[in-house]
């Protein structure tokens, strides 16, 4: 009865993410075990990717840098986790804003930098190599990893600090009041709890590192990964093997669903539901060591914003060449706003469009993934995750490859690119929305049905009100996130419908680091005032991007 | 608007949450569903008010069939446990909520809104935000916002649970006096089997889906018509005896004691129980009453006094205890532990089951 619009808003998003996600990936799985020319089932694909050394060593780049990216990101956002949660260092709700800085800006610009200051004739090899100091080859290995542990930490930094801030504090005295040590305490009582949302930062680090098309293709490109491997073999003007394309996507989709299922195996056995009563006491440290502490984290959150601000600097200065000269210009914005002012416009334009549709989407979904409950809701829980085990530049040579031909034909439309935001985008709203209705009584939606009101209209008079203030700070949110998107971008975007993203990515490549560093700029500036935005009238501490 | 519930079944998975219940509500009745939790009292409210399916079973409000019908068209008034008061509406905003739905003219929203938060006494509170209120003032708000759209069927659900003990007292006698001036018909949840005596005229006492008993508040306390009744309805004394072939005679270990009329054979089992305020001292009672009661000897065990009564924990024989209430106690007729005392009851007082 009243469930019939629920009934069928489910069925609606069931329909938009089988036909515009499922099937293109579906299509993208069978394409893999198809021979090139005939179209008839083959392992050949699969054959060659463990036969040859430049297809498996993909594989192998892949899952040794995200392990490593993960295991730094562990070493960093641990005890800054701990001191954050359990000390008094000073500043915290900043400490918290910067950390979630680096996740928001796009990690290619962090990777141009750290080229500009450390590759080859950067500024900071110069400087030592004139002092006689020689530092290794950052391209490959170390700046992958430099740029991923220095922006990608926070996932386990904000998830371990809420962990903390969370364990109630009559444990530890239970456990001290036992007879156990200050350290046996920690080792035997607060790390075992806050143990699975460490490993749940991790897998983000994982999960994002292992993604990521932007860092590989700047800083590592004799050390491809799937994604870069799986691109290259897809666009290349000689010898295009798409199917070898798929079949690298798949590799890759299998190890993020396997990582993916295997977390959430381990956190089924580990759901430690914590009524905290009391909130953990904050150590008062000693003015001395109290500043040290302060100084320790202050030092690495602003060595991890060091590439941001050496873009925005870049962008101010004059260009010989490929070559920055220490002289104030605008030239580089001049000649961005002149001839790339379609780029930005198609940036702001992509991003508002996804975000609406993402929202118009989302919440519903949210709706029913809490207060619909249903088997088609879990299944619809399901599939919403499943963006997040399909790296960007994956879901764009699936939706490309798909929409190509047949009676709906997207690719090279615009449509197609904010077609990607959105089914990245919507299952992050649709899971904000969903954790705000966990907070709201249900009660709330009865009381405004008992005094007349249709389901229909109390959802939009009541829930849709209440939850507001929560779905504008996810839109921002989304809408930052995508204006920095490069991995499905990158994929589908035509010389009509470049981004920002993609402006930079080949002034980068191609040596044009002025326009490049203009752009970084105009998206770290983006990135910034709408997050200022949402700290400040959205106080309420974010849970980091999925 | 008198309801009739025609063999209600509301299963959640395998289990029943209520069974294949029947009841009449008069019109104007002050019903009250009174359990323990997970009795099914709840489930069986929101299947009144349509927030869940039935099974199997027939509601009516008056004449009219209703358990198919959405919740928002039944003309229902709702109180909740948590208050569910909109947080983003000042109160004033909360009480016209229903009346806008209905499509009423502003004008006309203005007076009723004003009347109904003068009758819970809110009156001048009508632009605060709800967090700007106590626990109290919020079910004021949540009570007026059900009543100013003038329900046929009032249901509250535990309305008085979230409050402290004081204003629970006192808000469930304005709710009571608010029901009657406005006549409508009243079901009222809740486990407190306290406030089901005071509020109610009629109780239903549910237990795992099935209502066991439902009468006055006098009957159910006076005659139970069976042990969780008995048990959940005040406290009471259980005992386990067996027969003694001999009429209205049982033993309970070596202690003999006289229940009403019935005769049971020798050995065989008998429950009954004794309110612990039909145990008396002799001198509670006028000479000329103690020969129709049974008298025994018992030990005092424990005294707890309370002033206005005490309570007593005593031995009536070897490992068998009762717990007694005497009111009114003066201190020179206080029992001390380990005295020895008589004790009487009246047998016909005696729920034999």
């Amino acid at each position: 009865m009243k469930s019939s619009f629920w009934s069928l808003t489910t069925i609606l998003i069931f329909i938009v993410f089988l036909f515009f996600m499922i099937v293109p990936v579906i299509n993208l799985f069978t394409g893999s075990f198809q021979t090139e020319e005939g179209g008839r089932f083959s392992l050949e694909n699969y054959h060659s990717f463990m036969k040859y050394p430049s297809y498996w060593r993909s594989f192998y780049h892949s899952v040794i840098i995200g392990l490593i990216s993960a295991a730094g990101a562990i070493i960093v956002g641990v005890p800054l986790g701990f001191m954050v949660a359990r000390w008094n260092v000073i500043g915290k709700p900043f400490i918290i804003t910067l950390s979630t800085l680096p996740l928001m800006l796009p990690t290619f610009i962090a990777a141009f930098a750290w080229i500009i200051l450390l590759g080859r004739g950067g500024v900071v090899t110069k400087y030592l190599e004139a002092l006689g100091i020689q530092i290794g080859s950052i391209y490959g290995y170390p700046g992958m990893i430099l740029v991923f542990v220095s922006q990608l930490y926070s996932y386990v930094f904000l998830m371990t600090l809420s962990a903390f801030r969370s364990i109630d504090e009559s444990l530890e005295e239970a456990s001290r009041s036992l007879g156990a040590s200050p350290l046996r305490t920690f080792l035997k009582v607060s790390f075992p709890l806050v143990l699975p949302s460490i490993l749940s930062g991790a897998l983000l680090t994982f999960m994002s590192a292992i993604e990521n098309f932007g860092v590989p293709m700047i800083i590592a490109q004799q050390t491809p990964n799937l994604v870069v491997k799986a691109y290259v073999e897809f666009t290349s003007e000689v010898g295009k093997h798409p199917g070898m394309a798929y079949t690298l996507s798949m590799v890759l989709v299998f190890i993020t669903m396997a990582s993916l299922i295997a977390q959430r195996y381990y956190l089924s056995k580990r759901n430690f539901i914590q009524a905290a009563r009391g909130k953990p006491l904050v150590k008062q440290l000693s003015t001395g060591k109290r500043v040290a502490a302060s100084a320790i984290i202050y030092a690495f959150l602003i060595f991890t914003l060091i590439p941001f601000f050496v873009a925005l600097i870049l962008s101010f200065m004059e260009m010989r060449g490929p070559i920055f000269v220490p002289k104030f210009s605008l030239q580089s914005y001049i000649y961005a706003f002149e001839r790339s002012a379609r780029p930005i416009f198609n940036t702001y334009f992509l991003a508002t469009v996804a975000t609406v549709v993402s929202v118009l989407i989302g919440v519903p979904t949210g709706y029913i993934l809490t207060r619909r409950k249903s088997i088609y809701s879990n299944m619809l829980d399901v599939v919403i995750m499943l963006p997040f085990v399909i790296a960007g530049t994956i879901l764009g040579i699936a939706l490309i490859t798909f929409f190509n031909k047949g009676w709906l034909v997207l690719t090279g439309t615009w449509m197609i690119l904010a077609l990607s935001y959105v089914i990245r985008k919507m299952p992050f709203i649709a899971r904000s929305s969903a954790s705000i209705l966990y907070q709201l009584d249900p009660s709330l939606d009865e009381a405004s049905i008992s005094l007349g009101v249709s389901p229909m209209k109390t959802f939009y008079k009541v829930t849709f009100r209440l939850m507001m203030a929560g779905i504008v700070s996810g839109a921002i949110l989304s809408w930052v996130t995508i204006i920095s998107e490069l991995s499905s971008t990158i994929v589908l975007q035509t010389p009509g419908w470049s981004t920002m993203t993609v402006e930079m990515y080949q002034g980068i490549i191609s040596d044009d680091l002025g326009k490049a560093a203009a752009f970084a700029s105009i998206m770290i500036i983006s990135t910034i005032i709408p997050l200022i935005f949402v700290t400040k009238y959205f106080s309420k501490e974010q849970t980091p991007l999925l | 608007m008198s309801i009739r519930i025609s063999k209600v079944t509301k299963r959640f998975g395998h289990i029943e949450a209520v069974k294949d219940v029947s009841l009449e509500i008069k019109t104007g009745e002050f019903f009250t569903l009174l359990g323990p939790s997970g009795c099914g009292k709840t489930t069986l409210l929101r299947s009144i008010a349509g927030f869940n399916q039935p099974e199997a079973g027939e509601i009516y409000f008056g004449d009219k069939r209703v358990d198919k019908i959405s919740a928002h068209k039944r003309g229902i008034g709702m109180v909740f446990q948590n208050y569910a008061v909109f947080p983003h509406l000042t109160v004033y905003d909360n009480v016209a909520y229903g009346l806008k739905a209905r499509k009423m003219q502003t004008d006309e929203i203005k007076p009723r809104v004003e009347k109904a938060l003068q009758m819970v006494r809110l009156g001048g509170l009508e632009n605060r935000l709800p967090n700007q209120l106590s626990g109290g003032q919020l079910q004021r708000v949540a009570i007026a916002r059900a009543l100013v759209i003038e329900p046929q069927v009032l249901l509250m659900d535990e309305p008085l649970s979230n409050l402290d003990a004081k204003l629970r007292v006192e808000m469930r006698g304005e709710i009571r006096e608010l029901q009657r001036q406005m006549k409508i018909t009243t079901i009222y949840v809740t486990h407190d089997q306290e406030e089901a005596l005071s509020i109610s005229d009629r109780i239903a006492v549910m237990n795992y889906g099935v209502v066991e008993q439902v009468g006055r508040p006098w009957e159910v306390y006076s005659t139970p018509v069976n042990r969780f009744v008995a048990g959940f309805i005040g406290t009471t004394n259980f005992f386990e005896g067996e027969g003694t072939g001999q009429e209205g005679l049982v033993r309970v270990g070596e202690v003999l004691l006289k229940v009403p009329r019935v005769i049971r054979p020798a050995g065989e089992k008998v429950f009954f129980a004794i309110r612990p305020e039909a145990f008396k001292v002799p001198e509670q009672i006028p000479d000329e009453e103690r020969a129709d009661l049974f008298r025994l000897q018992a030990k005092v065990a424990k005294v707890e006094y309370l002033g206005y009564m005490t309570k007593y924990d005593l031995e009536l024989g070897k490992s068998l205890n009762a717990k007694m209430v005497s009111y009114d106690v003066l201190p020179e007729n206080l029992r001390r532990e380990g005295e020895s005392l008589e004790v009487l009851y009246d047998p016909q007082r005696v729920l034999v089951y």
